[in-house]
């Protein structure tokens, strides 16, 4: 049921803009770009040829630039977010979903169509733009510049990281009830771990204690974070088995959870109301956090007891808004054009 | 398998609607709803605003999943068994998940959704309701849309239409249209139609069954004919006013000056004796119609 023809399609028909503006982003990151960073690199050498001193070497970093890294892996990340919301999120939206789980198949065919849509598009682009942009540098003077780079790196890494990201925004829109909730929770939860991290390292150093070394974040940290995974931040052995499987608890969660879904509450923020105290008391943790750390860091460095203090106002201050905020948002309902129940 | 319920007359699958209940926001929409549908028939799902007619559809066609109970088609549980939804189409009144469809690319997705699918079938009905191809189903007219979606419902093949307030919003002559092809499409073929409607005068001329829905619940069921025979409707005017004892044993459908018109139990002679007791003035039946019934069964003023 996973490739039933009509599922595709009215799935392709339904997202197929996003579809080709993802081909539109994966032929300039690495095609199109291959082409310009060849053109530069040559440009660099020559200019090097005149001077003694420099020899012009392409670094390991400008190939992964092209391949797993850089400004468009966030462009793509954000692509497959919208993707994924446009599957789902925009379907309950709408009153397409009536249509949609009035058909005759089960509700984790309906699921796996729109998995199996989305992971053979983010592959096929993938791949048709990957032989070209790899055949670009391979027959170029930089040849050599590949053999910087490992297969996991520029290859199996950003595939999978895409594919797992993809996996892991459709199972946010499993729990969530309409697009704009699926989309700013698939951010938050794609940078959940990361941004934990962070506010426990400022909550600690504003409060001159320390539960554990504060510097950059550990491997780990990279390694729980979804969103790390489609900005090409895994490319190691443990990375990739990670994103497998973590792509297989996305689509196995994912299922299970779509199969329960109550439709009665499309256009509410989620789906599952049991979920509403604990996405209120995760968020409103979050934002509080968020403003003792913005507020605190307008003061200053010296004074700490002024820094204690403006952070403890700040989180008090969000802590109000996020729960008034937050309280409306859990009691919204946005369909268009319905006439529901 | 869950084989619960039998076939139909005829062999033909029949539709039961078992027990359904449905809780939202822990507010009982539907309570216990529970008939059967049989193929040939057609069914009027009659209630007021935010009664449960759409809720109750919505369940019938796997949308919603009831709190409780289930339905069956042919015995087999239409949330446990999707595939045998292939024998439902549900109708809503909004053509806003096909709009951006063209009619070629919605033929395709329903030859390979419905196997069943008569695609000559539809091809004859849309030149007979002038309906030319298009690349965008949402630029047909509002009329056109409705009679669009009516006729590939019944190209599907599928022996279960579900129609949500189908004529709302059309104008006379499109609505007749969408009747018309309604009627035939269901003697032709032996389908069974569920039509929720606030239009009872249209209901009336089409429907053999009519299921009351009030708060949730299934508040009666009848068939037409027999609902008809248990009422009488009649016109009566006083030299002054009504007795009040006679007022409150009476469902009393319209009152201008010291005429009233009446709904009373037919058969029930001593009320009939009471009310010859009270000479009136004036007393003549007058033909029963589903409105009236409708607004003596579900119109109460603390109703709506």
């Amino acid at each position: 049921m996973m490739f039933n023809k009509a599922l595709w399609f009215q799935n392709y028909k339904q997202s197929k803009f996003l579809i080709w503006i993802l081909l539109a982003l994966f032929v300039v990151q690495m095609p199109l770009q291959a082409i310009l960073s060849v053109e530069s690199w040559q440009e660099r050498a020559e200019r090097t040829t005149y001077s003694e001193e420099y020899v012009y070497e392409v670094q390991a970093w400008d190939v992964m630039q092209i391949f797993s890294q850089g400004m468009f892996t966030i462009f793509l990340a954000a692509a497959i977010v919208i993707f994924a919301s446009l599957l789902i999120g925009l379907e309950r939206n709408t009153r397409r979903s009536d249509f949609t789980f009035s058909l005759p198949y089960s509700r984790s065919s309906l699921f796996l169509a729109k998995w199996a849509l989305g992971t053979a598009a983010i592959s096929i682009f993938f791949i048709m733009n990957f032989l070209p942009a790899y055949l670009i540098i391979y027959q170029s003077e930089f040849r050599e510049a590949l053999s910087l780079v490992s297969s996991i790196e520029i290859f199996w890494a950003p595939l999978l990281g895409y594919i797992f990201f993809f996996s892991f925004s459709l199972l946010v829109g499993s729990i969530t009830g309409e697009m704009v909730s699926q989309i700013v929770l698939t951010f938050i939860f794609g940078f959940l771990p990361i941004i934990i991290f962070t506010l426990i390292q400022e909550f600690m150093q504003v409060h001159d204690f320390f539960l554990f070394h504060i510097g950059s974040h550990p491997q780990w940290i990279e390694y729980a974070t979804p969103f790390f995974y489609a900005a090409g931040s895994i490319g190691s052995l443990p990375g990739i088995i990670s994103a497998v499987l973590f792509t297989a608890v996305c689509l196995w969660s994912g299922t299970v959870l779509y199969t329960k879904n109550n439709l009665e509450y499309n256009g509410e923020f989620l789906m599952f109301k049991k979920m509403n105290p604990v996405l209120v008391v995760i968020l409103t943790v979050l934002i509080s956090f968020f403003g003792g750390m913005i507020v605190s860091s307008l003061a200053p460095w010296g004074a700490a007891a002024l820094r204690i203090l403006s952070y403890w106002i700040g989180f008090t201050t969000f802590m109000l808004f996020a729960l008034l905020i937050i309280r409306r948002l859990i009691k919204m309902n946005i369909i268009f054009s319905g006439r529901a129940v | 398998m869950d084989r619960t319920v039998v076939q139909g007359n005829e062999g033909y699958a029949a539709m039961r609607v078992q027990h359904i209940s449905k809780h939202i926001h822990h507010k009982p929409i539907l309570v216990d709803i529970d008939f059967s549908v049989e193929p040939g028939s057609i069914i009027g799902i009659v209630g007021r605003n935010g009664s449960g007619k759409t809720t109750l559809l919505r369940s019938l066609a796997g949308i919603l999943t009831p709190t409780r109970g289930s339905v069956y088609i042919d015995g087999l549980d239409i949330f446990k068994h999707p595939e045998i939804k292939k024998q439902i189409i549900f109708v809503p009144d909004s053509t806003e998940a096909l709009k951006n469809y063209s009619t070629k690319e919605l033929i395709y997705l329903y030859k390979n959704i419905y196997p069943e699918f008569d695609t000559s079938y539809l091809f004859s009905l849309m030149k007979r309701f002038k309906l030319s191809q298009i690349s965008k189903i949402g630029n047909y007219s509002k009329g056109q849309k409705a009679l669009f979606t009516l006729i590939t419902a019944f190209a599907t093949g599928a022996s279960y239409i579900l129609l949500d307030e189908p004529t709302d919003g059309l104008d006379v002559i499109v609505k007749k249209q969408v009747l018309q092809l309604l009627v035939e499409e269901v003697s032709d073929r032996r389908l069974a139609v569920l039509i929720s409607s606030h239009r009872l005068d249209e209901l009336e001329f089409m429907v053999n069954e009519v299921i009351f829905i009030k708060k949730g619940k299934v508040d009666s069921h009848y068939e037409l004919d027999t609902m008809k025979n248990q009422y009488k409707k009649i016109q009566l005017a006083f030299a002054g006013k009504m007795p009040e004892t006679l007022e409150n044993e009476l469902e009393v459908l319209d009152k201008t000056g010291k005429v009233y018109t009446v709904l009373i139990p037919r058969g029930s002679r001593p009320l009939e004796e009471k009310i010859s007791d009270s000479r009136p003035l004036f007393y003549e039946e007058l033909p029963m119609s589903l409105e009236d019934y409708f607004v003596a069964k579900l119109g109460g003023p603390d109703d709506v």
